[in-house]
């Protein structure tokens, strides 16, 4: 078996140094491709999932997410509770809030956004959006008559640029018209403007809880709470943990929040993905399967000498595999090589998504999948030709 | 030994039947140098091939060395072939990607010699064919005649039972015949190497020991000759030259 695999590699390692190189090269060049596009997309959709789901710790739900219990609007005696949660072990920050639809008017324009009513100290101990005010400055406790838009629904005079319903160009220093859902309508002046290219922050707006409490006539009450955790990834324990200091609201964790907006979008990706995927293998297919074949009946009658002055079939067919397993081999590390360069200039120039700058991730697993697909890929591609072009009899090959 | 008994060989199927050996009995001693000569179609390619284990007779026995081949499986008769038997081609049919040393390297190693052995078998059989020098050249740098030599060093590399050739200098000019043709019946003289060659070419009935000749799938007759090889050359060319 050894004394075969030698001889095997001594055929395959003479035909690659001593053969065409061109077409060689070319082949090497196009699996090189295939490598790099097996990784590159599944990389850009892991850095997109990676992005939204920190955008949805960071600016909309922290870590866990507390509801009123069913058939209840309200969580009352929030103060209360949230003290309560404030000692538990593990958690850093609470921020009670009212998520209200509204209407905002300005200048004719007219928006439903929804209305985040908050504590803005609370707020900064769990999400950065107070970190991401483009123009004015984010709200103060002591704010009263003061509002914070998103960029988006701010939006632009020049209504074209605007991807989303806005307000067609509010500045900071401007007063827009809020109507609540209780009919009550209040004049607020824009303290900021938000631009954190997240969707939930970028396309609503911000007041104090104070003024929605004025608004409402109620006090120490709010629909949401959001906590946030010393650990990211151990929510289901701190869940519990909640559950166990005798929280009895409802404990949501980021990702059941955020599930069906991030599988939609992910599973789409997986789509287009897994397409990719599969027209990049069949490309590696037939690329390498058509070379060895050639490569095969244009050396039939010398297979045929081969076989009659005693070398083995499946010495043969060994030494085109070897050919085939060298293309993959140089090939895969040409194309880590393109992979290394393009992540260098991404990192230089990242793409723009909606949710902002996507950093492609290249994980272990990623890779390890990759090279064994393009491993078998390429195996079968070199074994099938030289299996069926050895097949033919001796006389009919010397013959040709 | 080589020993053929009733061999048949019928190509097609049905009515479009080609008899290519018609129940051929043929011996062939150790040492001998045997020619089998004949018109075309008259079956001495075929009879090669079965001797040469490259085909299969329809009917008929071969034994070698007491062994009867017809009872090999492919992968036995690979060995067979790799261990006991030589075979040259009409074109020479070299490996094109490997040197006058590989090209004869190969068979010594696929038998599992060590590279010091595959080597020295290789250059001390490159000096007996006269390529001593031309031993790191490719196939395609090489004439015609050397591209043979090679393709002889390379059959007889592993010491084989039986040296098979397939009109071996029906590529080959008259001088590059000649230098062949010694070669074998130096080869035959010096080692007692067994040769079995065929050839449609008169002059060269001067070197075998012994003549086969063929008609039509069935032995004609057979000659033995003394004094194989001390006349001269092509009919063409002075004797001697």
């Amino acid at each position: 078996m050894f004394e075969e695999s030698k001889v095997a590699f001594f055929l395959a390692k003479r035909s690659i140094v001593r053969g065409n190189k061109g077409t060689l090269s070319l082949t090497i060049l196009i699996i090189g491709m295939v490598f790099v596009n097996l990784i590159f997309l599944p990389s850009i959709i892991t850095g997109v999932a990676v992005l939204f789901n920190q955008q949805s710790i960071d600016y909309s739900y922290g870590n866990l997410v507390i509801e009123p219990k069913k058939n209840q609007v309200f969580i009352n005696n929030v103060g209360e509770l949230q003290r309560k949660l404030e000692r538990i072990p593990g958690v850093t920050g609470v921020s009670p809030r009212y998520v209200a639809a509204v209407t905002i008017v300005y200048k004719g324009n007219q928006v439903t956004p929804a209305l985040y009513a908050i504590n803005p100290d609370d707020e900064q101990t769990v999400l950065k959006t107070s970190t991401k005010v483009s123009s004015g400055s984010f709200l103060a406790g002591a704010d009263s008559g003061q509002i914070v838009l998103g960029s988006r629904l701010a939006g632009n005079e020049n209504e074209k640029l605007d991807a989303t319903p806005s307000l067609g160009g509010v500045d900071v220093g401007k007063v827009v018209e809020v109507t609540f859902n209780n009919g009550v309508s209040r004049q607020y002046r824009v303290k900021g403007i938000l631009t954190s290219n997240s969707f939930g922050v970028d396309t609503n707006a911000f007041i104090t809880r104070t003024e929605y409490e004025d608004a409402f006539g109620f006090r120490d009450r709010a629909n949401q709470i959001l906590v946030r955790t010393r650990e990211t990834g151990k929510e289901n324990e701190m869940r519990n943990t909640l559950l166990s200091y005798g929280v009895q609201e409802e404990i949501w964790t980021w990702q059941e929040k955020s599930a069906n907006f991030l599988n939609q979008i992910i599973g789409s990706f997986n789509i287009i993905n897994f397409i990719g995927t599969a027209v990049s293998l069949v490309i590696a297919v037939v690329v390498i399967f058509i070379v060895i074949f050639i490569n095969t009946v244009y050396r039939r009658k010398q297979i045929g000498i081969l076989k009659a002055i005693g070398i083995d079939r499946s010495i043969i067919i060994k030494s085109y595999l070897f050919q085939a397993l060298f293309i993959f081999a140089i090939g895969t590390l040409m194309g880590g090589l393109f992979l290394l360069i393009i992540l260098q200039l991404l990192a230089a120039n990242p793409i723009v998504f909606p949710g902002g700058p996507v950093a492609p991730v290249v994980d272990l697993p990623l890779i390890v999948r990759s090279i064994v697909s393009l491993f078998l890929v390429s195996l079968i591609a070199g074994y099938v030709p030289a299996w069926i072009t050895t097949k033919e009899d001796i006389l009919s090959a010397i013959r040709g | 030994m080589i020993i053929c008994k009733d061999l048949t060989k019928v190509y097609g199927i049905g009515a479009v039947q080609v008899r290519a050996l018609a129940g051929v009995s043929v011996r062939i001693m150790r040492g001998e140098f045997v020619g089998i000569m004949g018109p075309s179609g008259s079956g001495k390619s075929t009879l090669l091939h079965m001797c040469g284990l490259l085909d299969r007779p329809t009917s008929g026995s071969i034994t070698i060395d007491g062994i009867d081949v017809g009872t090999l499986d492919e992968r036995a008769r690979t060995q067979f072939r790799l261990n006991r038997l030589g075979y040259v081609f009409q074109d020479y049919a070299l490996v094109p990607e490997l040197t006058a040393k590989e090209n004869v390297y190969l068979p010594s190693m696929t038998r599992g010699m060590t590279a010091r052995e595959c080597t020295l078998a290789c250059s001390e059989i490159l000096t007996l064919v006269g390529l001593g020098n031309r031993i790191h050249h490719l196939p395609g740098q090489m004439s015609g005649g050397e591209q043979q030599r090679v393709a002889i060093a390379r059959a007889l590399v592993n010491r084989p039972t039986l040296l098979l050739a397939d009109e071996p200098c029906a590529n080959l000019d008259s001088r590059n015949s000649k230098i062949i043709l010694d070669l074998f019946q130096r080869l035959n003289r010096d080692l007692h190497q067994t040769i079995v060659m065929v050839s449609h070419e008169e002059w060269h009935m001067q070197y075998f020991d012994r003549i086969i000749s063929m008609k039509d799938g069935v032995i004609e007759k057979e000659e033995r000759r003394s004094g194989a090889g001390e006349s001269g050359g092509p009919p063409h060319e002075p004797a001697g030259a």
